[in-house]
Order: structure tokens, then sequence, then C-alpha cells
């Protein structure tokens, strides 16, 4: 696999639905081989953001580049994209679909039916394949449809909420596949409003409120910038009066533990020789890392659900 | 184009191995057999129930005549004497005793009018046979009376119109007619066959955009279709499906034509006449010239239907945007009709040249030879164009149309799509 170079850059994208702004002066960059979040509540451009990336929608400003060129029909073929919308062949039988997806993609048609035998295998969908799809689960035909987002094997992964509507075994089996593909060298991009999610997956995140990015960081790092000071003690026997520690400017009690809030400057070594100064053994110590919940709402506020309606389509 | 060819196969295959398709496709033909094969049995068997029949004879001189017409005729006949009690008779009806009795008197030797007494009006058989029965041999009475009973006959039998051709021997004449028989049973065919074929095949492509449009499931192919690709396959699909429908009807003409009626002539000679109908069997260059106007025809009106479907969020939507480009098959046809009927009007024939009228009245005029051939050629051009100018508007309403869930757009909306897409 040859991937040089940027595999999705927007520059300055802003598009608009009559009065509605749904993305602003947004800028984005996705290097090869990372797996990315583009994190949001619902309503916050993230769907409008993909959809241009996939020349569904036309900016109304700024540059959307894919594989280093515009979206056009050459290079959207190099992309697996799942969109939201959970959109299917209703009468059609389940594997008869999957080999129809992967004919337009490009795949010849014996290829594409052993490749599709493969996934339903492995999603555990074997003996529903020929069913027709609507006799299948909600969760059962998107996972069908994330098989045909990856049947013709493409380089970069675009996928619109892919867990929403799934159990959470499948979440699991799906987690899997993503990590899976992203060893395999593939760059993946997906979008959720589930934080949990993006922290176990993503080495990039890129937060969005309200049409606008907030946040774009490797997720590590941002951890580490972000980290909130906050020290979580827990002793063996009796407590120590840690309120009375120097440099503590806060205590609050976890169950057996004490998270301790530092003040400015105040280094948690600091905390270290004050435990050993008392003299009581020390069960766990621990610099506790924000989650990512915590960050976005530190920057955004509130990462409310439906904040605002999400627009869909419009004239591209 | 090896993408096109999935879409085309989709579209194809789905449809062809629905319920709906197998059972119109067979259905029809069947369905049609099946009604006359069951109103003639339904008839036949309930003339054979009561063949018994009283006749009375109040004339004198009918009564043995009649008798042995009707019994020729397949009905047990008792003569009854001229002087039988009549009121009798009618308790006997009343009584169902006897179903129904046949008075002849001395109007029927005069006019030919009998009565039939019964309780129930006779079946439309019985009255056919019956009256055939009876009055023939009273006209035959009659006429044996008169002195130029022959000549009579013959004006009875309606005379005749004799075509004698100016400048053609006999035989080119007769071919002559039959081509123009052909011509108008090929006419009225292709026609229809358009007329249906537009109107039901171009509604299922509406059918199919909208379906994908409604189901989002659009937005995954046109990831990997350009617009156009996916319109056309799915025209061209569509398209498949109506021909495989029509070339089976065919199919099942050729065959009673080619098979069943000659053997249906070898068991009954009765049938000899229905051997004619081969002979009115199009050729094939109105075969080919109907092909021609179906593709053009076809094409106009399903990617204007494609275009409405990617227009509207609903069935009930694309119902009402839908009515202009029914009304555009419609007033043809009915225009058509007219013609059939023997309104010839020399302007009808430049109204066939309006492109979407063209398929329905163009047709038919060729085939008949009711149009020289420029017009024809004329026609197909226009057309063509048509098509051409349909297809551009067409594609690009559809381009936008089916990622766009927002109202049905306004006329000025509309252009803005077509200009900007």
């Amino acid at each position: 696999m040859t991937q040089n170079g940027t595999v999705v850059r927007l520059s300055g994208v802003r598009k608009t639905f009559g009065t509605h702004t749904a993305v602003d002066d947004f800028d984005l960059a996705i290097e090869p081989g990372t797996i990315y979040g583009l994190l949001g509540p619902n309503g916050s451009g993230k769907t409008t953001t993909i959809r241009m990336m996939m020349g569904i929608l036309l900016p109304d400003g700024g540059a959307v580049e894919l594989f280093g060129g515009p979206p056009d029909f050459d290079r959207r073929s190099r992309v697996g994209y799942l969109p939201e919308e959970r959109g299917v062949y209703e009468k059609m039988k389940v594997l008869d679909q999957l080999v129809f997806f992967g004919e337009i993609r490009g795949v010849a048609r014996s290829l594409a039916r052993s490749r599709a035998e493969k996934w339903l295998e492995r999603l555990g969908l074997s003996e529903w394949s020929s069913k027709k799809v609507q006799a299948l689960s909600k969760g059962m035909q998107q996972k069908v449809q994330f098989i045909s987002t990856v049947l013709h094997d493409p380089e970069l992964l675009i996928l619109d909420e892919p867990f929403s509507g799934l159990d959470p075994i499948n979440q699991d089996v799906l987690e899997e596949i993503v990590l899976e593909e992203s060893a395999r060298g593939k760059t993946i991009l997906f979008s959720t409003h589930l934080m949990e999610q993006a922290e176990r997956l993503c080495e990039r995140v890129c937060l969005i409120s309200r049409a606008r990015k907030v946040l774009d960081d490797d997720l590590k790092e941002l951890k580490r910038r972000e980290r909130s000071g906050v020290v979580a003690v827990e002793f063996d026997g009796e407590a120590p009066a840690v309120a009375t520690w120097p440099g503590v400017s806060e205590v609050e009690e976890a169950g057996d533990a004490f998270h301790l809030s530092l003040h400015d400057g105040v280094r948690p070594e600091k905390i270290l020789a004050e435990v050993v100064a008392a003299g009581v053994s020390l069960r766990r110590f621990e610099l506790l890392e924000p989650r990512l919940h915590e960050i976005f709402v530190r920057h955004a506020g509130e990462p409310a659900e439906d904040d605002a309606p999400l627009r869909t389509g419009g004239a591209s | 184009m090896k993408q096109i060819w999935s879409v085309i196969r989709r579209e194809y295959v789905e449809r062809v191995k629905t319920r709906a398709f197998i059972l119109s496709t067979l259905g029809m033909p069947l369905l049609m057999i099946g009604i006359m094969a069951i109103v003639g049995f339904v008839a036949v068997l309930s003339e054979q129930s009561e063949r018994q029949i009283v006749l009375v004879d109040q004339s004198g001189q009918l009564g043995e005549r009649v008798r042995q017409a009707l019994e020729q005729a397949g009905y047990e006949v008792e003569l009854a004497a001229a002087g039988v009690d009549l009121e009798n008779l009618d308790q006997q009806v009343l009584d169902e005793e006897l179903e129904a009795y046949i008075v002849l008197d001395d109007t029927t030797a005069s006019e030919a009018v009998f009565a039939y007494r019964g309780k129930e009006p006779p079946g439309s058989v019985r009255s056919q046979l019956m009256r055939a029965a009876v009055v023939e041999e009273i006209v035959d009475l009659r006429l044996g009376e008169m002195e130029d009973g022959d000549s009579v006959r013959r004006l009875l039998d309606g005379g005749a119109l004799e075509y004698e051709p100016v400048g053609l021997d006999e035989e080119e004449a007769e071919e002559a007619e039959a081509e123009r028989i052909t011509g108008m049973i090929t006419g009225i065919a292709g026609g229809l066959i358009l007329y249906i074929m537009m109107l039901a095949y171009g509604a299922q492509t509406l059918q199919s955009v909208l379906e994908e449009k409604q189901s989002r499931v659009v937005e995954l192919v046109i990831s990997s279709l350009r617009p156009w690709q996916l319109m056309l396959g799915k025209i061209v699909g569509v398209g498949a499906v109506g021909l495989t429908q029509v070339a089976i009807w065919i199919a099942c003409v050729a065959l009673l034509a080619g098979l069943a009626l000659p053997s249906l002539i070898a068991a009954a000679s009765d049938f000899e006449e229905l051997a004619q109908f081969r002979q009115y069997l199009p050729g094939p260059g109105a075969v080919l010239l109907l092909v021609v106007f179906f593709l053009l025809g076809y094409f106009l009106y399903s990617s204007l239907f494609a275009a409405v479907g990617a227009m509207c969020r609903n069935l009930q939507e694309a119902g009402q945007t839908q009515a202009p480009l029914i009304i555009l098959i419609i007033v043809p046809f009915m225009l058509q009709m007219m013609t059939f009927q023997g309104n010839t009007m020399p302007w009808m024939n430049w109204v066939a040249l309006f492109p979407f009228f063209s398929p329905i009245m163009m047709y038919p005029r060729a085939v008949m030879g009711d149009v020289p051939a420029w017009m024809v050629a004329a026609s197909i051009v226009l057309m063509a164009l048509t098509v051409w100018g349909a297809a551009w508007v067409a594609g690009r309403i559809y381009k936008v149309g089916i990622l766009s869930q927002g109202n049905r757009p306004s006329p000025r909306e509309l252009l803005r799509w077509i200009r900007e897409a």
C-alpha cells in the first residue's frame, strides 16, 4: 500500500444551509495510517463535514482534498464510506446486495462473492446470507452495511457513527475490526458522540462544537497537556490529614481514595514526599488523566444530545 | 461501464424475480384466454342443460318445417296440436314441468316474429340458435313463394362492394388489402404496447428512484457511481424488464399462430377462417420500427419519470408531480383512438410530429402508410433530439434531487438545480 502525504485535508471549509451554518472555517489534516476521531454532539456538523469529504455536498467556501486532490470519482473509489443513514436494498438478499456493492466499486463478481462470504462469517451472519435484508434486525443490517463499506479493501475508511445502534458485543467486534484494519495500514476516520469509544480507539481526535473546530490533537498529547493536576491517593489503614498538606488546594473523597487538587506549579512528587513523611502505607498513587468527556466540556461546554436538529441534504 | 452493467443487472434481476412481474406477464394472457373460455363454456353448458321444447303452431303451415330446423339445431321438439290449451302449458311452465314453449302464429308467418314463453328469458346462445332456425325457415318459405325470390335473397344478404383496382391486377390488389389490414392490426397493437410500456415502466423507473432515495441507500451507491451512470443503469434495467414482458407476450401470440391454430383448424374445420389471421402478422420492418419508437419513447419518458422520482420525498408527492407526464402520454392515446375509429384528420399527422406524442401517434401512421416516409424520419430525428435534451435536464435534476431530503423544489428552484448541477 502506498500512502504518501495527507489523506484528507480540509482548509477553511464552510457550509451553510439557508441561514444555518453547519460547518464554519474548518481545517483538518489526516495523515496516513492514523485512527482519527471526529467528535462532537449531534448537530455539531460532523456528518456535513464527512459528506463534503465524500463530495456529496460541495462546500460554500474553502477547499476539500482527498488523497491530494479534489474528491472526484476516482479518489472516492479508494474510500470505504459508511453513511450515517443506514440505507439498504431491503428486498435484496444479503449476499446479492454485498456482491452488488462490491461490483459497483470495481471488485470482480466472484471475488466480491468470496470476500462477502468471509466477512459474513466473521460477523456471524453466514446463515442469513440468502435471506432478504428486510428480515434482518437493524443491528444486523448495520453490519451488512459495514461489510459493503470494506468489501473493496479501501485505503481510507470514513465511518459516520459506526457504533450507534449496535449492542455492546457487536460494538466490540467492530472495534476489533477497526483496529485490525488500522494495523493493516488503513487510515480510519470515524465520527462519534460517544467519548469513551473515541478514547479507546483514536490516536488523534478533533472536537467539533457548533459548527467549529474546538480541538485537534494527538490524544496522548492532548491528555498530557490537559492534565488536570489531580492526584489520587489511597491508603492502607488510617488516612493522614491530607487537606493540611502543603500544595493541596482541595480534597475530594472518592470511596477509599482521596483526589487531591494541587496548586499551580506544585509537582506530584511533593505529595509523594508528604506520604513518606507521614509514614503511612500507600496502596495507590496515580496522576489522574482527564477523561475526554471532561476535556470536551472544558472546551466546548456540555456536549448535549440533540442540541440542534441535524441538517441533512440540500443542493450540492 | 462495468458498473452501469452491474446496476442494469441488479435492476433487471430484482424486478424479474418479483411475484408482481411473473403474475402480470403470465397472468395477462392466461386471464384473457381463461375468461373467454369460461364465458363460452358456461354459455354452452347452460344451453345443454335443458333442450326440450314444446312447439305450438297456430299458423297451420310452419309447424313441421320449424320443428325440423330446431331439431337440426339440437333441440328435442314436441310439436303440439294447433288447438292445445295455452293456459295448460302456462301452468306446466309455472309448475316447472316445462321450461318454455314456442308459439308460432300468423304474425310469425308474415313477419317472422314468434313468442318464447317461459319464466325466464332465453340465454344468449339459445335465443341466437332459435332465432336463426325459425327466421331462416320463414324467410326461405316466403322467398320460395315469390317470383324473384332469388334476387331478393341476394338483397337481403346485404349486397357487396366489389373493389376493382385500377392499374393493379387482382393478385396485387389482394396483397395491398392484406397489407392494409396488417398495418391496421400492427398499428393498434404497437400503439397499445407503447402506451402501456411508457406508462407502466416509466412509473416503475420513478418508483425505483424514489425507493433508493427514501431508503437513503442512494448515498452509498452514489459514492461509487456517477449519478448519470446510476440513472442510465436504472432506466435500461427497467426497460429491459418491459421488453422481456412484451417479448413473452409476442412469443405467446406467435406460438398461438404457429402451433395452436393449425392444430385447432385440423381438429375443427369451423375455425378455418382463423387461419387468415396468420397472414396479417407484421413483417420485420414494422417490428424494427416498433423497437425504434419504443426505445426513443421509453427513454424520453422514463428519464423524466426518474427526475420526478428524484424531486419528491414520497409516493404521494410523486403522484402529483408526475401528472403532467401522465397527461402527455394519455392525450396522444386518446387522439389515436379517434383515428382508429375512422376519424382521419390530415392535420393530426402534424400533431403526431410533436415528439412527446410521436411514439403513440406516429408509429401506427407509419405502419399503416398514412404518412410519407420523410415525416416518419423527421419525427424520429425530433424525438432523438428531445430525448437528448430531456436526458440532460433530467440528469441534472436527478443529480441534485437524489441527495436532497428537503421539500419538493419550486419551479424556480428546479431551474436553479438544472443550471447549477
